[in-house]
């Protein structure tokens, strides 16, 4: 420590990051969020699900819980254990209680939790721990649902932190969580599912919107 | 334990940059193949960045970050201290690599662990972490996919991002057949990395001690970010009893909000992604587990005050200097003979041992492609250059390139022994190709030589200046 306080150079200012982010309000590139003037929020869940489905996850907007597990009943027929954190999906899967041993959930087909936001620059979801029940289950389960608000996606990383910087920071453990599990180390070859999750899907949930077009 | 990073882990070094280089390049195919598949990566990064309008504003904004950082690093670590400490996570100070190894040894001891699962952290390739705990008994499972690959093939990783990217799938689907079992001649990745999926799964649920790497520290909070792909790092630290984090010093940011500017940077400048898939913050242990962060200075103290060079420290580890570089394209990661290979790992590595890679900085065009790649602006091919005289200075330069130096000063400080240099030159070239052309002139190396002019541009000038 003696040496590092000697061999530090003199003092360098932090720059300033302006709200909104470095390049202003609605800088997020990918797909194309304008770069001036506010940015409606439809626009910014479009971005975000076109980011999204382009790291491998896919995405839904919805009306409510109903339509989800509609949803999830077609696209997960036989995913065995469900796990989820969401009151309202009570029946569709277990409900999320404590664990004594995070081992316990290594058989868990599906898990279907409530994250805070997504963020449209790179398709991210923002989920700390008092939402995923275990740390180790939206790791472990085979497939993993996150549920957000359609009107919480935010435009970047900026704007990203300025939200985590105002809510409780009080987690011991939070996440973003941008698609399945991947890797591409052998020859360059994309394969979703390395160790975590094999497919990752958000349902952006929209409370004005009529279901009435899908029944 | 010295680790022999050219090639099989457990042998010493004794070649060079050039050396190895031209172990690598003796199949051209290869050289060709793993040329074109970093450049297709360094294209990735290129779409990504173009992406951002404000992309160099956020290089700037990073860079300045970072200034700021080791401005003032011994305020930022007891500041990271004393908040982590307050989340109830143990900090370890280690100043060098042996300090380092025996903490973690000593944490693995203490809950009689003889077995451990480790996601990707070039600080304890650096160390030699591995090899130590080896010695002492202690299993260590590389859970990274890469990682494991070049871990069963007991080499180093030749790249910091991407540890197998000099294997061809054939052979690790020769590594996995005798390894893991999977059926002989399969090379399929879907295939492979599933069979990997299960045998890793086993490691992860059985394994009571997870070490991990550290991305970035957060001074304010105490907390630290650790971004994989593949999630092995949080399968293996959520289900141990012990979690161990290994980071040096400067990895530490002042606030949490700069995790926004670097977060946005890295994987985009790595890989081409938007982001990892997975960033995960760590700030407190689980209910009635242990998390330890081992804070390493390993040289980095005494590098800091070397002003020419202490830009180096910025570095985020993103790879995209190796992508890019021409050199470590076509010589591969393993002819560094160090943990962190390519143009950074070139002008850090003199640091640690001047002796030992002497001959690093001079593995480079200084076409500068590195430094306007790097997104914290290092300034890689200049430190490259300076790196270069300060060990022609301090006697460090190879013994060939010396007594080169030493003619050329002669030859380039004497006009007319330099005429009849050239002359010379070009008589031989014309007249007996063999005595230029051969093993003893790395000129010629895969290459041939343009047709030797008739006269010099000298004799030229004489002749048609009227």
């Amino acid at each position: 420590m003696k040496t590092v306080k000697g061999n530090q150079p003199e003092w360098r200012e932090l720059p300033e990051i302006p709200a909104g982010g470095v390049g202003g309000v609605g800088s997020g590139g990918d797909g194309g969020v304008p770069g001036d003037g506010p940015v409606s929020g439809d626009a910014l869940a479009e971005v975000f699900v076109k980011t999204l489905e382009a790291i491998g996850g896919s995405a839904y907007v919805v009306s409510g819980f109903d339509r989800i597990a509609t949803i999830l009943r077609e696209l997960y027929p036989r995913v065995g254990r469900v796990v989820t954190g969401c009151p309202e999906l009570e029946g569709f899967g277990e409900l999320a209680r404590s664990y004594a041993d995070p081992h316990e959930l290594e058989d868990v087909g599906l898990a279907v939790l409530g994250a805070h936001f997504g963020v449209a620059e790179n398709g991210a979801c923002w989920i700390t721990e008092d939402r995923m029940i275990e740390r180790a289950l939206p790791f472990i389960a085979q497939n993993l649902v996150l549920v957000i608000k359609k009107k919480d996606v935010v435009a970047n990383m900026h704007v990203a932190y300025e939200r985590i910087g105002g809510m409780d920071g009080g987690y011991g453990f939070a996440t973003f969580i941008a698609g399945p599990s991947k890797t591409a180390d052998i020859e360059q070859s994309l394969v979703l599912g390395a160790h975590g999750p094999r497919s990752m899907t958000v349902f952006l949930v929209d409370e004005e919107m009529s279901d009435a077009g899908f029944y | 334990m010295k680790q022999d990073h050219a090639g099989k882990r457990g042998h010493a070094v004794k070649e060079d940059h050039a050396a190895l280089a031209d172990t690598f390049n003796k199949d051209e195919a290869r050289v060709n193949w793993h040329d074109e598949t970093l450049w297709w990566i360094r294209q990735k990064r290129d779409k990504a960045a173009h992406t951002i309008p404000e992309w160099e504003l956020l290089r700037e904004t990073a860079s300045r970050i970072k200034d700021n950082v080791l401005s003032n690093l011994g305020g930022y670590l007891e500041q990271f201290e004393a908040a982590a400490t307050a989340n109830g996570v143990t900090v370890h100070w280690a100043a060098d690599a042996a300090e380092h190894n025996a903490i973690v040894l000593s944490l693995l001891r203490r809950h009689g662990v003889d077995k451990m699962v480790k996601s990707k952290s070039m600080l304890t390739e650096e160390c030699h972490l591995n090899e130590f705990l080896k010695e002492q008994g202690i299993e260590v499972i590389d859970t990274d996919l890469g990682e494991r690959v070049v871990q069963l093939a007991e080499e180093p990783p030749s790249h910091i991002v991407l540890p197998c990217i000099h294997k061809k799938k054939e052979e690790i689907g020769e590594i996995f057949h005798e390894h893991l079992g999977t059926p002989a001649g399969n090379a399929d990745p879907q295939f492979l990395t599933h069979a990997a999926r299960l045998h890793l799964r086993e490691k992860f649920l059985t394994r009571r001690a997870a070490l991990t790497g550290v991305n970035f520290a957060v001074a304010e909070t105490g907390e630290f970010v650790v971004c994989t792909n593949e999630g092995n790092a949080d399968m293996g630290a959520h289900l141990a009893d012990v979690h161990i984090a290994c980071m040096g010093i400067e990895k530490i940011v002042p606030r949490r909000e700069h995790l926004g500017v670097f977060l946005r940077l890295l994987t985009r400048s790595a890989t081409g992604q938007p982001i990892t898939t997975y960033s995960s913050h760590f700030k407190k242990p689980r209910l009635g587990k242990e998390m330890h962060i081992v804070l390493v200075d390993n040289g980095r103290s005494v590098h800091l005050g070397r002003k020419e060079f202490r830009n180096s420290l910025k570095c985020i580890r993103c790879a995209a200097c190796f992508n890019t570089c021409p050199v470590y394209r076509r010589s591969g990661g393993h002819s560094y003979h160090t943990a962190v290979a390519g143009p950074i790992g070139s002008i850090l590595a003199p640091n640690l041992d001047r002796e030992k890679y002497a001959d690093l900085p001079f593995a480079s065009t200084l076409c500068g492609s590195c430094s306007n790649v790097c997104p914290v602006k290092i300034d890689i091919h200049e430190q490259l250059y300076k790196w270069r005289q300060v060990l022609v200075q301090s006697g460090h330069a190879p013994l060939g390139k010396k007594a080169a130096m030493k003619t050329m000063t002669w030859v380039l400080s004497n006009p007319s022994v330099y005429r009849g240099a050239g002359k010379m030159g070009r008589w031989f070239m014309l007249n007996a190709p063999f005595t230029v052309n051969n093993g003893m002139n790395p000129w010629y190396k895969q290459r041939d030589m343009p047709p030797v002019p008739k006269q010099s541009f000298g004799e030229w000038y004489k002749k048609n200046k009227k």
